[in-house]
């Protein structure tokens, strides 16, 4: 589960949808960019500013060339829209990243290796 | 070929370079500028030519940057940066160069793009390249973004605050629950710490975690703990139990 080691990104992430594009972490995706060209790869991370990290891309520039890109990285200010996979259950995701974010909170570190005190309930 | 003219002579960034690759060759729209450095700097892109000229881009006119194995996109395994900006390609005297450009010239409606690839000899070096940038990429976040709020320094800690306050999902373990929770690593981890606590309070050094009325001590997160004020010692008479 990735979640952001800064206090400031996990804020703005769980106060907007950018935590449902980080929970696509893995998902092949396909990203609009402002400029009409469109990029398809596994989305390997997402920050709060909704730069998004993809690799094994297909892309395909505003001309319609199509090459492929071992990784592309676009800053959120170009990206139009992102496609939410189908098998994406939109919701789930959203929950499993508040999820992610709380276990970070709570026991007040940025490790993720807080195993000593699990909660029971996620056993 | 002719002078670039927005190439300029400048030194080397001396601060912030995540990442310098030398013998690295800089093309913008399939023109070649020569061979030279890539300095990915925290505070912007450079590269200059062994004869000193270069050029730097700065992070928020990057629209985005990949690294491209397709060699039948383009021969060479590169790092590519899609810009957000007009580069001149040549003296205004002589006859334009590339002919896609005098298109986007003339429709004002399509914003003015300027893609450098940026071919390493050393290919292995791209994915160190371009991980690089994607870091300092990241310390340039979108000043115009509307929709991000300015201030969250300090908001988690409210809400957090706020949720602590409410009791009702138990996210602290009392010590005797917590204690049977353990593993063997934490246990280790407690027995050491309990040590260190010792140790502290007998050479009356401050604790961390712990508060005295001359020290203020904020959490690496900005979350701060609301404990009473202690004495230094105060804990000398504690039982433990292993």
């Amino acid at each position: 589960m990735e979640v952001s080691h800064s206090v400031k990104e996990r804020t703005i992430a769980e106060n907007s949808l950018v935590i449902l594009l980080q929970g696509l972490h893995s998902h092949v995706t396909t990203v609009d960019l402002r400029d009409e060209s469109t990029a398809t790869g596994r989305v390997t991370n997402v920050d709060a500013f909704m730069n998004v990290r993809l690799a094994e891309v297909t892309y395909t520039d505003r001309q319609g060339t199509v090459s492929h890109l071992d990784e592309l990285f676009v800053t959120g200010r170009n990206v139009r829209y992102v496609h939410i996979p189908d098998e994406v259950d939109i919701r789930a995701t959203i929950e499993r990243q508040l999820q992610a974010i709380h276990r970070v909170r709570y026991f007040g570190g940025r490790d993720k290796g807080r195993k000593e005190f699990p909660r029971t309930k996620h056993k | 070929g002719g002078a670039m003219s927005f190439l300029k002579r400048f030194p080397p960034p001396a601060e912030g370079v995540r990442h310098q690759q030398p013998d690295t060759e800089a093309v913008l729209a399939g023109r070649t500028l020569g061979a030279g450095t890539l300095y990915i700097a925290e505070s912007r892109l450079s590269w200059l030519e062994n004869s000193g000229l270069g050029f730097s881009l700065d992070y928020p006119t990057i629209s985005l940057h990949a690294v491209s194995r397709d060699l039948n996109a383009y021969p060479w395994e590169h790092l590519y940066v899609m810009v957000n900006a007009k580069f001149e390609e040549a003296e205004t005297k002589e006859a334009p160069m590339a002919e896609g450009e005098e298109e986007e010239d003339s429709d004002d409606d399509i914003e003015p793009i300027a893609e450098f690839r940026f071919v390493p000899s050393d290919k292995s070096a791209l994915e160190a390249m371009f991980s690089a940038m994607c870091e300092c990429q990241a310390l340039h976040p979108d000043p115009d973004d509307e929709d991000s709020e300015n201030d969250y320094e300090g908001e988690e800690y409210d809400v957090e605050a706020h949720e602590l306050q409410q009791g009702d999902i138990p996210s602290f373990y009392t010590y005797e629950e917590g204690l049977s929770h353990l593993t063997a690593e934490g246990q280790a981890t407690l027995e050491r710490l309990e040590g260190m606590l010792a140790q502290s309070v007998s050479s009356q050094y401050n604790m961390a975690g712990v508060r005295t009325e001359d020290s203020i001590r904020e959490f690496e997160d900005g979350m701060e703990v609301d404990i009473a004020p202690v004495v230094a010692g105060q804990f000398e008479d504690a039982e433990v139990d292993h």
